[in-house]
């Protein structure tokens, strides 16, 4: 999902909202998700073409990313949260406390999302009994949001994850 | 941390509807965290014969884990009781719903999912019909001059936080946003066309501080207690059950707010001369549109609607556009777009034959007559009710 001609190698986006804190904090507390995203949800939304239907669909792929870190992440070490803008871009750059095998777990969660059939098994995954996968938010969000993604700066201690959304235009309302 | 409430949800089981809703946030950590809303649905499913309506209208936030847990007891329930069908109910204006629960129907044809508001009230074809548009600015134009000082009467001052419900173009909320320099001001229509001519009016007046929302008036995902004053114009007549909007609006209003509706009493149209054949084709306007389910005779009952609704010191007042408010033949004009619409699309629909047609048209033309004429008369009256939330 990389797309390098795309809006992720540009880098023309302002700030809007930013959050630093130790990833132990952030863990501590399963509601930090919710109210997080939810939070820069009102923040951000309210100069959107809708501002309530643009506050749900931001609010609910931000917590699934949100989810994922709460899920997925290891070691000590901060754990910063932006969410920035470029016209109808909003883009979330999360950095991840992780070791090498989460970065992996990252990785190739976010390469399986250019699958062809990543909606068959994003779908199955959502039906099946078996435990829920931890890639299932950045299933979601490549399969109902549109999002692109994008991984750097593994340092051996941290990832950051970029995701890209454009929410009034993906049709999430099918 | 941060100030939000923790995610909070309610469950509710009508058994005389047969409709298990589900109202809020569901983000739980566990699948265990599920269990309550689980079995109350099991026992929801247990007591019903038919059909069993899950509602998820008002779900707002969702994750995959309550996604999951629900989905699979509605899968469950499915295979088990081969007699029943399970309808979702969605809401195009919680924006992810629909995708989120579609692809249920794949897993069993007896799991139903309906956007309830896809197909909305009887009447929505009509007013996103591209003639409405000219219509209702030109009726706003005219009604501004009236209301501008009206207002203020029922409470209006500027900087408050103010919502006009179902805006429909949305030239209300600018005019009011030149005239009363609200601090909040929020637009809210169930019609996409119309939000985007409106989103185009306020920037062609360079106008930024209005928020449009696409929403539903009789179920709307806006706050308690927000607003100190609520305008809802022309809306209460067009939609099937008036009272739902109307508790609504008291809703969001802020206590000791006031909740501002005007509302028209068609038959009530005038005009001299040939007065007439004007008074009798308004009447049977007040008949076509109850055929289409609007009561466009609502004007008067607005004192006693406001009361019902709980509202308190309620004030009325009513007005007449005429043809003596300016220009006549900006009121010719909007006399021309009603016979269009009544005695032309709707009189077809309804499958009216041509001498009823014809005569319904007449009086239109009549009107037009006596709004152009140099010694004539033409008038449309307009109900203005507004009430206080109480305490
Ligand atoms: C006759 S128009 C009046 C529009 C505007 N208030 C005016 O005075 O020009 C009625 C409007 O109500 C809207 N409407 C009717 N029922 C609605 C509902 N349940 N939710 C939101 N909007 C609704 C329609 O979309 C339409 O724009």
């Amino acid at each position: 999902m990389d797309s390098s001609g795309g809006k992720l190698e540009t880098s023309s986006f302002s700030l809007l909202f930013e959050l630093d804190m130790p990833i132990e904090g952030f863990s501590s507390n399963w509601a930090h998700c919710d109210k997080i995203s939810t939070y820069a949800a009102r923040m951000i939304g309210h100069n959107r073409r809708d501002s309530l239907l643009y506050s749900n669909l931001f609010s609910s792929a931000f917590n699934e990313l949100l989810e994922t870190v709460f899920r997925s992440h290891h070691g000590g070490g901060n754990f910063v949260c932006r969410v920035l803008r470029d016209g109808d871009t909003d883009r979330i750059e999360l950095t991840i406390p992780c070791d090498e095998g989460l970065g992996r777990f990252y990785t190739t969660s976010v390469a399986s999302l250019s699958d062809v059939d990543r909606e068959e098994k994003y779908r199955a995954a959502l039906l099946s009994d078996a435990p829920l996968t931890p890639g299932i938010g950045l299933m979601e969000l490549a399969v109902d949001y549109a999002a692109e993604f994008k991984i750097s700066d593994f340092d051996g201690r941290a990832i950051r994850l970029t995701t890209d959304l454009i929410l009034e235009e993906s049709d999430v309302r099918c | 941390m941060l100030k939000i409430p923790a995610p909070a949800h309610s469950l509710r089981f009508d058994e005389n509807n047969q409709e298990f809703s589900i109202i809020g946030a569901l983000r739980p950590q566990h699948d265990d965290d599920m269990r309550n809303c689980i079995e109350m649905l099991r026992d929801a499913v247990s007591r019903v014969r038919g059909t069993l309506y899950i509602n998820v209208k008002r779900l707002v936030r969702l994750n995959n884990i309550a996604f999951r847990a629900l989905a699979s007891s509605v899968v469950a329930a499915a295979t088990e009781r081969s007699d029943l069908k399970l309808v979702i109910v969605t809401s195009s204006v919680v924006g992810w719903a629909t995708k989120k629960f579609r692809p249920l129907m794949q897993v069993n044809p007896r799991i139903v999912v309906e956007e309830y508001d896809a197909d909305f009230y009887p009447g929505q074809a009509f007013v996103e019909d591209s003639d409405i548009i000219g219509l209702l600015r030109t009726q706003t134009n005219m009604t501004w001059r009236h209301e501008q000082g009206i207002l203020p009467r029922h409470g209006l001052k500027p900087g408050m936080a103010v919502a006009d419900i179902c805006c429909g173009i949305g030239d209300f909320a600018v005019l009011l946003h030149k005239a009363f320099a609200p601090g909040r001001m929020v637009a809210l229509d169930h019609s996409r066309p119309s939000l985007d001519y409106a989103r185009g009016v306020a920037e062609e007046f360079g106008i930024s501080g209005i928020e449009y929302v696409y929403g539903d008036a009789s179920e709307m995902l806006l706050e308690d207690n927000q607003f100190d004053f609520v305008t809802c114009r022309h809306a209460l007549q067009v939609f099937d059950r008036p009272e739902l909007i109307l508790k609504e609006l008291f809703r969001i209003c802020k206590p000791g707010g006031r909740v501002y509706v005007t509302n028209e009493k068609n038959s009530h149209c005038l005009g001299e001369p040939r007065g007439e054949s004007i008074q009798w084709t308004y009447n049977e306007v007040a008949k076509i549109l109850s055929y289409f389910n609007h009561d466009i005779e609502i004007g008067p009952k607005s004192r006693r609607l406001m009361m019902d609704a709980g509202f308190s010191n309620v004030r009325m007042e009513s007005f007449m556009v005429t043809n003596m408010d300016g220009d006549p033949q900006d009121f010719a004009d909007i006399i021309t777009a009603w016979r269009d619409l009544f005695a032309g699309k709707m009189s077809q629909m309804r499958g009216d034959d041509e001498a009823f047609t014809a005569r319904f048209r007449q009086g239109f033309d009549d009107h037009i007559f006596a709004a152009l004429h140099p010694k004539g008369y033409a008038g449309w009256p307009i109900w203005v009710a507004s009430g206080t939330k109480p305490l």
